[in-house]
């Protein structure tokens, strides 16, 4: 019983550990580029900006209140459907394009939280000082934010990579994928082997996990699920 | 309007709009009973969490842990082939019943979390003042915790909801035809992404838009009139 299901592990493991980078680099993919856009989005909404702050208000609220699959499947059939000739991507173009924006909606809300919560005296004393709108952000505020932006954006981050997962539906070879596959192999263990790519997601989250909570209590902002 | 008709043809949704309703019915239902089941279970990880006792701590904690580190659509998987193979009277459920429990499953460690923050949020001094009038451990709860935490997690509870039914869309996978699978069998049946998918994403988002407009009522009635009139 405990050599088959050795032998399983140790036949499967090099086809998991493929799969395993795969999901490593979407996920960084997605949080690097997710956060690029997030991070421009964020700041533009917390300047407020009369059209733009609403704009990417919508854009916010669109992500937010659509199920990550079926934006999933707006990237993947949808956009190659409408014609232009840029957007008929392959699949792995239209995963790692959906996780990104998906991201960068977290992102924005979080760094706009941010700016937010450092107080208003701070860029006050800063245009007393004469700085003007670009100065008193590069100077005063971002270098204050940037750590309240810490424990929610390795919140984002693990759900960024459990979100991955959902990318095997459209055929990408991550790790639930790869596992999907490795239950062709060995039909019978297919309740080890989910319970192996748990395991494998669990060592990859819960530094993560146990990172935000220690980062959390340094710097003591809430992460409760809040719509707004 | 022939460009309408090239790019949304509305005919074909108006078409498939009793499998739309159907499978709404389904996605509404499976978010619903995950929902109380989850408050039920929640409240008693919370307790769990809570307990001073390891016995108790201990394993709520490992479970937790777990449930907040791997991916849901794996915990639908682990529910879906390993509940009929560990639980005799799993057998005979069908799809939506698998469906319900890996939701649960899955959040009722965020809702215990939730109900945890609203616990603790309920100042000591209510807590001695109970024990001080005879209250023992269950009517303390009753008549004195939970009655305040509930108000400080009405908010949060509602989000979480919000993202429960979102998760529902993962049940089209194990088979449950709930809103996303009307989406999929549209497009299988009449190669239309555009007039499958955009609707389905309209309607996650006007359930969404809902929520949020029901969140905002409820932060402004927990704040009270006095709040309101400055406001």
């Amino acid at each position: 019983m405990l050599e088959h299901y050795w032998s399983v592990t140790t036949s499967l493991l090099p086809f998991l550990w493929k799969g395993f980078l795969e999901t490593f680099y979407v996920s960084l993919v997605a949080i690097v580029v997710g956060s690029l856009i997030g991070a421009l989005i964020g700041v533009v909404r917390s300047q407020r900006i009369p059209l733009l702050t609403g704009l990417f208000g919508l854009y916010i609220h669109v992500l937010r209140g659509t199920p990550f699959l079926v934006q999933l499947y707006v990237f993947y059939f949808v956009l190659p459907n409408t014609g232009i000739s840029w957007l008929s991507w392959d699949s792995r173009t239209a995963a790692f394009v959906a996780l990104s924006v998906y991201t960068s909606s977290y992102v924005a809300e979080i760094i706009k939280a941010a700016i937010e919560a450092v107080p208003r005296g701070q860029s006050e004393a800063a245009t007393a000082l004469g700085m003007n709108r670009i100065q008193r952000l590069w100077y005063v505020v971002f270098p204050q934010a940037l750590k309240l932006t810490v424990p929610p954006m390795s919140s984002v981050y693990v759900m960024i990579i459990k979100s991955t997962a959902i990318l095997s539906v459209v055929g990408i070879s991550e790790l639930t994928r790869q596992g999907e596959v490795s239950i062709l192999r060995y039909p019978r263990d297919i309740l080890f082997i989910y319970g192996l790519i748990a395991f494998i997601y669990f060592l990859y989250c819960y530094p993560v996990l146990r990172f935000a909570r220690w980062a959390e209590r340094r710097v003591g902002m809430a992460r409760t699920v809040d719509l707004d | 309007m022939t460009w309408l008709l090239d790019f949304y043809n509305y005919r074909i949704v108006a078409q498939y709009l009793d499998r739309f309703a159907e499978g709404l019915r389904n996605t509404l239902t499976a978010a619903g009973v995950s929902l109380v089941l989850s408050l039920v279970f929640g409240t008693i990880i919370a307790l769990a969490l809570l307990s001073k006792r390891d016995a108790f701590h201990r394993p709520a904690a490992a479970y937790v842990a777990f449930i907040r580190a791997t991916p849901l659509l794996v915990q639908i998987y682990l529910v879906y082939y390993g509940f009929p193979a560990l639980l005799p009277f799993a057998k005979s459920w069908n799809d939506m019943y698998f469906g319900i429990a890996a939701l649960v499953l899955n959040s009722t460690p965020y809702i215990g979390e939730i109900i945890r923050a609203g616990i603790e949020s309920v100042p000591g001094g209510q807590i001695e003042a109970a024990k001080a009038v005879g209250m023992n451990y269950g009517q303390r709860l009753r008549y004195i915790v939970l009655p305040q935490a509930f108000a400080n997690t009405l908010p949060p509870l509602l989000g979480q909801t919000a993202v429960l039914i979102k998760d529902t869309s993962l049940l089209s996978i194990i088979t449950v035809f709930e809103f996303t699978s009307a989406g999929i069998l549209l497009n299988s049946e009449r190669v239309k992404p555009n007039e499958s998918f955009l609707t389905i994403a309209l309607g996650y988002l006007l359930i969404y838009l809902a929520i949020l407009l029901l969140s905002r009522g409820v932060k402004q009635w927990l704040a009270g009139p006095a709040w309101n009139a400055q406001a």
